[in-house]
């Protein structure tokens, strides 16, 4: 299978190095931060694989996500990555914390270490500001102060938020974005945790299986909701990705949703198109963990069934447990899909090569 | 290299029960595991996503049963996919959730040694 003339990750997981952002931090938030206050913590639903993937470390034992230089060596190197968005673990989790103030103490501590630790080890990395949903001030406030940086390319938010994300509450983040081209990404994993909603819009569920499995149920409710509200109307130029939420419900969703706007429009009269057209202008989705069917070419027709060519990205979700190498999602795409999730997508959605980012 | 080389592995008592060797065999990585009730050997790649499987766990693993019931059984038949967590029975090779399966490989026991044939 020849290979794609560029790699760009979407999704790439390193750990920060605490001591370095407690660097960043001043009382009463440093001493709290390096006590292990990470955030709203976890679901607490059991996985058995464990969420890192047990073979990430070094020859000599540490743990590859946990130093720029051993991410680079032992992932980027090794399969051929020429860029990768960095989403940080031990980090979203302030993202759904009640805590507001501690929340966005860290958070900024956590993207400056990003920004001033790893990005100048290596070209390949390219920084998230992330931002908690408890204080919108906040939250605007940190996207003005990193939001100008050449190799910051996108606003990080999670999936599971208090309301969804359409609501006029989050707009000040979508408009501070749009004010520096950058792209907002949710991504999941703190469903039911904090202040974000439930792991399944019906309620809690019980186990990791069906919270896995449901995670892709908050990009729906997030999908619908960012249309409806108007979102893509106030905010003609901003781009949304989808990170790690699925992929092949998305046809089913904007059929079910064009159907019913034909009947309901008038509920919502800024909504002049059909939505499956809004989406198709503005969201992106990212491919892992790739829907694997038993007949690989019903995935195949699932792609054909929206403009996978303009709205697909590759990511890897390296070092968690359920991630795709490169080479394994370039395997469940046709031939003709594969520049464009590769590279080509990523390229112009975070402006790589073209404007102020990167390249 | 011929057809059905005996490759040799390990003298019989340096493998108990529950322990592994990898291999190799020119580019061939092969896991030979000790499950307790016999001595098998796997291709070092899953075939899902190709990872290093003979990496995983070795273990046990909860047996078909009624809604919220748990039965643990298969101590030592169960290698668990350290990318992303397939279940794969060493004794057939077979996915526990999959149509896929592991490569085998003949093992072979002489003079208190173990070999394997590829």
């Amino acid at each position: 299978m020849p290979k794609p003339k560029m790699i760009i990750d979407t999704d790439l997981h390193p750990a920060p190095i605490h001591e370095q952002v407690a660097e960043y931090l001043d009382e009463p938030w440093r001493s709290r931060y390096l006590r292990g206050d990470h955030g709203a913590g976890h679901p607490n639903l059991y996985n058995p694989n464990g969420v890192m993937k047990s073979d990430a470390v070094t020859e000599d034992g540490r743990r590859i996500e946990r130093s720029p230089e051993t991410m680079a060596s032992h992932f980027l190197d090794v399969y051929g990555i020429d860029f990768a968005v960095m989403n940080p673990m031990e980090s979203m989790e302030h993202c759904v914390s009640p805590d507001a103030h501690y929340s966005a103490a860290a958070l900024t501590a956590v993207n400056t270490h990003f920004v001033e630790d790893w990005l100048p080890v290596d070209e390949r990395y390219l920084a998230s500001v992330m931002v908690a949903f408890s204080n919108i001030e906040l939250a605007v406030q940190e996207i003005h102060r990193l939001g100008a940086h050449p190799r910051v390319c996108q606003v990080l938010l999670v999936s599971g938020s208090p309301f969804p994300l359409g609501h006029s509450y989050f707009h000040p983040i979508y408009e501070a974005a749009v004010e520096y081209d950058l792209p907002v990404a949710i991504h999941p994993g703190l469903e039911g945790v904090g202040i974000a909603g439930s792991g399944g819009t019906a309620g809690f569920v019980a186990n990791y299986l069906e919270w896995h499995t449901l995670l892709a149920t908050s990009y729906m409710t997030q999908l619908v909701s960012l249309v409806v509200e108007g979102v893509f109307q106030k905010f003609p130029t901003l781009q949304y990705i989808f990170v790690e939420g699925g992929v092949a419900w998305l046809p089913a969703i904007m059929w079910r949703l064009d159907k019913n706007w034909k009947a309901l429009r008038s509920t919502t009269p800024w909504l002049t198109r059909k939505p499956s057209a809004i989406i198709q202008d503005h969201i992106k989705l990212t491919t892992q963990p790739i829907e694997e069917p038993d007949d690989i070419n019903h995935f195949r027709q699932v792609l054909a069934m929206f403009d996978a060519e303009k709205m697909l990205m590759f990511s890897s979700d390296y070092p968690h447990w359920d991630g795709d190498t490169p080479d394994f999602a370039l395997r469940q795409l046709d031939p003709g899909l594969r520049d464009a999730v590769m590279y080509r997508n990523a390229l112009e959605v975070f402006g790589i090569g073209v404007g102020q980012h990167a390249g | 290299m011929p057809a059905s080389a005996q490759i040799y592995v390990a003298p019989l008592a340096e493998l108990p029960a529950g322990e592994r060797r990898l291999i190799s065999a020119g580019d061939t990585s092969i896991g030979v595991f000790n499950t307790g009730a016999r001595i098998v050997a796997v291709l070092n790649l899953c075939p899902h996503a190709f990872a290093p499987v003979c990496l995983g766990k070795v273990g046990g693993t909860t047996l078909p049963s009624n809604a919220g019931e748990f039965i643990w059984g298969r101590e030592g038949e169960i290698l668990r996919c350290p990318w992303h967590g397939w279940e794969f029975d060493l004794n057939s090779g077979q996915c526990l959730t999959d149509r896929r399966r592991l490569k085998q490989f003949p093992v072979v026991i002489r003079d208190d040694a173990i070999y394997i044939e590829i």
